[in-house]
């Protein structure tokens, strides 16, 4: 109950998305302050999940960059009926950086022995000033996340911020791949459980 | 041909995108006819989307925010990226003068929550960091057996060079008072500590452990018993040891 109320309470969701609509609608019509208003929104939201996925600044700027490119672009085929704005955008960020993950990590791969991966490891710091909404959010669903039986949680990870596919993460963690689909249902179904909780 | 339970496991790997193509063409067949599978797609989606903010937040530097902007006024796709990093001087007064009002109203939150985001933020770190070991790219897996004074112990050490030692072991018997197991990683010129492990009471421990990226390749990885908070070089008996 806690949580679902924290929630509710840090973000007035119709409000969000009745601006957000607004943005994309009026950017299908050539206005670019509604370009900024939806950056100002997201962008912070959106680059932490990218920053989280590469793991490197450089690279997660070049992404960010393309998911506005793309979201500015497509402004006028954002469908409301399937999810609010925000999550469209973060799908597309994930999506993004997944691929750029994906062709580092072939091309790691092709070099073995590389020690490029330390010097790319994140030295930004949270930026205390900025949105705290976004802060105690994401401390909400990291508590949860936190709860979870650690193979569960691992699982997760693995398949959300690595983009691994099932087969992969059973190699990864040597268990049969039923096993492995188990443990990211029930993770899911616990997380959702507890993201949920009291609404009933 | 596959069951509906069969099918029905799927549905979460299909929210996270994370079926392999024919599993996700056969769910995505099912769920057109199957309103049960429809209705656990539909309520595990917003839960993947919380997944996207259990992330550290972190906003992005002042300057790409005008290049992508201006790159959306002028029409153009984006290709071309910032790769400069100018200085905070760069600033102008007034964005600084803002900064510091909202940093002056946001610091007494800001201390509140650090101390809250403390300890979560120790197991979170924990979690991420076996989390990328497992995903590394150059990942070895370093199989340890028991020793003499502990037989039936085991362990498991998956190294990455880029990304530090997860370490796991099962079956260790409790440290006594004032001992504590320390794990080695065994270099041809010396062992180097990874630090210590504490199991719990059933003799499981996991742990995540640094390791420098410049180590020499290991020949060993091993486990001794020292005193409590550790020794330098290994000076205790070895419980468990195993070679690449």
């Amino acid at each position: 109950m806690w949580l679902l109320a924290a929630l509710a309470r840090l973000q007035p969701a119709a409000e969000a998305q009745a601006e957000d609509e607004s943005s994309l609608r009026r950017l299908a019509f050539g206005d670019q302050a509604a370009a900024a208003s939806l950056y100002d929104r997201h962008a912070r939201p959106l680059y932490s999940l990218i920053l989280r996925i590469l793991g490197n600044e450089t690279e997660a700027e070049d992404v960010l960059q393309d998911v506005f490119a793309q979201a500015f672009r497509d402004a006028s085929r954002y469908d409301a009926r399937r999810g609010a704005v925000a999550a469209w955008l973060l799908t597309i960020a994930r999506s993004r950086a997944l691929d750029r993950l994906r062709a580092r990590r072939t091309r790691v791969e092709a070099r073995t022995g590389e020690m490029q991966m330390l010097d790319e490891m994140p030295d930004a710091q949270p930026d205390a000033a900025s949105t705290m909404l976004d802060e105690e959010r994401s401390r909400l669903v990291r508590q949860a996340l936190g709860e979870l039986p650690m193979l569960q949680r691992i699982a997760i990870e693995l398949a959300y911020y690595e983009g691994l596919s099932h087969s992969e993460i059973a190699e990864r963690l040597e268990q049969p791949l039923g096993t492995v689909k188990t443990r990211i249902r029930l993770g899911l179904l616990k997380l959702r459980d507890a993201l949920t909780e009291g609404l009933a | 041909m596959s069951t509906h339970e069969e099918l029905k496991a799927n549905a979460a790997g299909y929210v996270l995108g994370s079926l392999d193509p024919e599993e996700r063409r056969a769910f995505e067949s099912h769920l057109a006819g199957c309103a049960e599978c429809a209705q656990e797609v539909a309520s595990l989606r917003p839960v993947v989307g919380a997944l996207a903010t259990a992330v550290p937040q972190v906003t992005p530097r002042a300057e790409l925010r005008h290049r992508i902007l201006s790159n959306a006024a002028a029409g153009r796709r984006t290709d071309s990226h910032i790769h400069d990093r100018k200085s905070p001087a760069a600033l102008t007064w007034l964005a600084l003068a803002a900064a510091i009002i909202i940093a002056v109203g946001a610091s007494v939150y800001a201390v509140r929550l650090q101390r809250q985001m403390g300890e979560l933020q120790a197991r979170f770190d924990q979690a991420q960091a076996t989390t990328a070991v497992l995903a590394a790219p150059d990942l070895a897996r370093i199989d340890l057996q028991g020793q003499p004074v502990a037989p039936d112990a085991r362990a498991r050490a998956l190294w990455s060079r880029s990304r530090g030692l997860v370490f796991t072991a099962a079956n260790l018997p409790p440290a006594p008072a004032g001992k504590a197991y320390q794990v080695w990683v065994v270099t041809a010129q010396a062992p180097i500590s990874a630090g210590l492990l504490t199991p719990d009471s059933s003799g499981v421990g996991t742990q995540y452990y640094m390791t420098p990226v410049d180590i020499a390749p290991p020949v060993a990885v091993a486990v001794t018993l020292e005193p409590s908070g550790g020794v330098s070089a290994p000076t205790g008996e070895r419980y468990l040891v195993g070679m690449p």
